[in-house]
């Protein structure tokens, strides 16, 4: 509704967006004036050249394969952390600390952890698989911390009543209890680890971006219009497959009943 | 439906053994300071099937907690078996899986079986190794089946919990319970929101076990007629104070202990509960 209050709300969010354009030179000017450009590009990218399908697919297939073995390895070293920074499990002492070493793992985005391991282990794919294990770690640990704080207390209060130690609460009731966020969430990452993994090539880690990033140097618009067409067509098909896992799997899960799915 | 009758003598116990439960002046406060208990003072034989009643937010839930140590009292004792419920307590936490306890949400764990959820009772009796794998004893597995064949969900085991019934989750956290083979049972409202029939089934199940293995049921209600019923002592708690106390005997209430409540108000309160 538009009261007084809500209106000088949106007066100070559009007087902030002119500011912030101003000073990063956004000017849709410029932007209308460029389309051409983009045009001159969506026309040579038409010339698609075909023979480079089987390097493109084998180079997505590479880049699966790096998000794959990132999604793993990071949700495996995320679950142990992210049960130590629940806070329905352990105190601020433990749950503090580890908290604080997640969210510094966060704050680099993948790209920047790619540069730092292709520094480190030199240029290839395995700069990338490290990349994507980092941010994994920062990311899944917390979508999962926070599905654990969310999980239902009865049955931890049930089962914690009848003296288990805190390691079987956590193997009985707390990983089943939220198996399907769990489950949900990695399907998510490796969703996403393939996107990111697509562009890691662009700083020489890996992946059908190094590709793709050296034809748009070249102007070689054609081809580089094969590589991303196979990643779209890659990423469609596994958005398709984990909304297939998702119905089966999650939503009869958290909802007690059978999902038909057409 | 059995006829109740009053009347009053001296308080002797029903069964002759030694206390399992004692609470002495207690008080018991989530914020420490609106209590929701007020000098409760409750003293429970061995083998008692005994019923607290009272209406929502009178505390009855809460008594239960302090006995399974889930809540420490803000003031006053209570022994378990001589022993203070406090989970940091080292003598306690040994004692910790003799005592069955089923939330009124039942606390199962939806996404597991009805064998697994069983198999919970067991837990405490695992190694650490046996614990990891998910690897249950033979005989374990054995004792489940069989409990889970005394409460009637023989052939459902594999089932999981969100396709049972409201009786049928019952009957899996009773199991739960049994699988502890404990001394003492808590039960919160096991039978509300279940039909009549139902709620007998239960609570017959209940009591058998009770009987079988003179085990100490300590069940809350807030139907007068049922505790009644199947109670060898029933407490009414009343805004975080017990008002009174009943001892049961067959049809004949032998016995009753009254805080601030005349003789006229325990039967406006049980004819109350009567007509629902």
């Amino acid at each position: 509704m538009l009261t007084p209050k809500n209106n000088i709300i949106i007066g100070i969010i559009i007087a902030l967006l002119v500011v912030a354009s101003y000073n990063v030179d956004a000017n849709p000017i410029e932007f209308v004036e460029g389309l051409p450009n983009l045009a001159i590009v969506v026309e040579e990218m038409l010339l698609v050249e075909p023979k480079y399908v089987p390097t493109a697919i084998w180079a997505m297939f590479e880049t699966i394969q790096m998000a794959f073995i990132g999604t793993i390895v990071g949700f495996v070293i995320a679950l142990p952390l992210s049960m130590l920074s629940a806070r329905n499990l352990n105190s601020k002492y433990v749950y503090g600390p580890v908290r604080a070493l997640l969210a510094a793992i966060r704050t680099f985005p993948s790209i920047l952890w790619a540069i730092l391991f292709v520094i480190m282990v030199g240029l290839g794919p395995f700069a990338g698989v490290l990349a994507i294990i980092m941010y994994t770690i920062g990311f899944v640990s917390k979508l999962q911390y926070e599905a654990i704080e969310t999980i239902d207390s009865d049955p931890m209060d049930a089962v914690g009543s009848i003296g288990v130690s805190k390691w079987q609460l956590i193997r009985y009731v707390v990983i089943p209890e939220s198996a399907s966020h769990l489950l949900s969430h990695l399907l998510y990452m490796f969703d996403y680890n393939i996107r990111q993994t697509s562009i890691l090539g662009l700083v020489g880690a890996g992946g059908i971006g190094f590709y793709i990033i050296n034809y748009i140097k070249f102007f070689e618009y054609g081809k580089a219009a094969v590589f991303m067409l196979v990643v779209l067509v890659s990423v469609l098909i596994i958005d398709w497959v984990s909304v297939k896992i998702r119905d089966k799997y999650i939503i009869k899960s958290q909802h007690g009943m059978e999902v038909t799915t057409k | 439906m059995k006829q109740i009758q009053m009347r009053k003598s001296s308080t002797t116990s029903l069964i002759s053994t030694k206390k399992i439960i004692q609470m002495n002046n207690v008080w018991a406060s989530y914020d420490s300071k609106n209590f929701v208990l007020e000098g409760i003072n409750l003293s429970i034989d061995r083998g008692t099937n005994y019923a607290i009643i009272g209406q929502s937010g009178s505390g009855k839930s809460t008594l239960l907690k302090l006995m399974n140590g889930m809540m420490i009292p803000s003031k006053g004792t209570i022994k378990i078996d001589y022993v203070s419920p406090d989970m940091n307590n080292k003598k306690f936490k040994n004692m910790m899986h003799t005592i069955g306890y089923i939330p009124q949400s039942l606390g199962l764990v939806k996404n597991i079986s009805v064998l697994e959820n069983t198999l919970l009772g067991a837990l405490p009796r695992l190694s650490k190794i046996q614990s990891l794998f998910k690897k249950f004893p033979e005989h374990e597995i054995k004792e489940a089946k069989r409990i889970l064949n005394l409460v009637g969900l023989s052939g459902k085991e594999d089932r999981k919990i969100y396709m049972l019934s409201g009786g049928e989750k019952r009957r899996v956290a009773i199991a739960r319970a049994l699988m502890q083979k404990p001394t003492i049972l808590l039960a919160d409202e096991i039978v509300s929101e279940l039909d009549n029939v139902t709620a007998h089934e239960i609570m017959d199940l209940i009591t058998d076990a009770q009987k079988r293995t003179n085990l100490t049921a300590i069940m809350v209600h807030h139907d007068m007629k049922l505790a009644l019923e199947y109670a060898n002592r029933v407490a009414v708690i009343k805004k975080g104070q017990k008002i009174l106390e009943l001892g049961v005997e067959g049809e004949t209430i032998v016995d009753f202990q009254t805080g601030d409540v005349t003789t006229e108000e325990i039967m406006e309160m049980y004819d109350a509960n009567s007509k629902k």
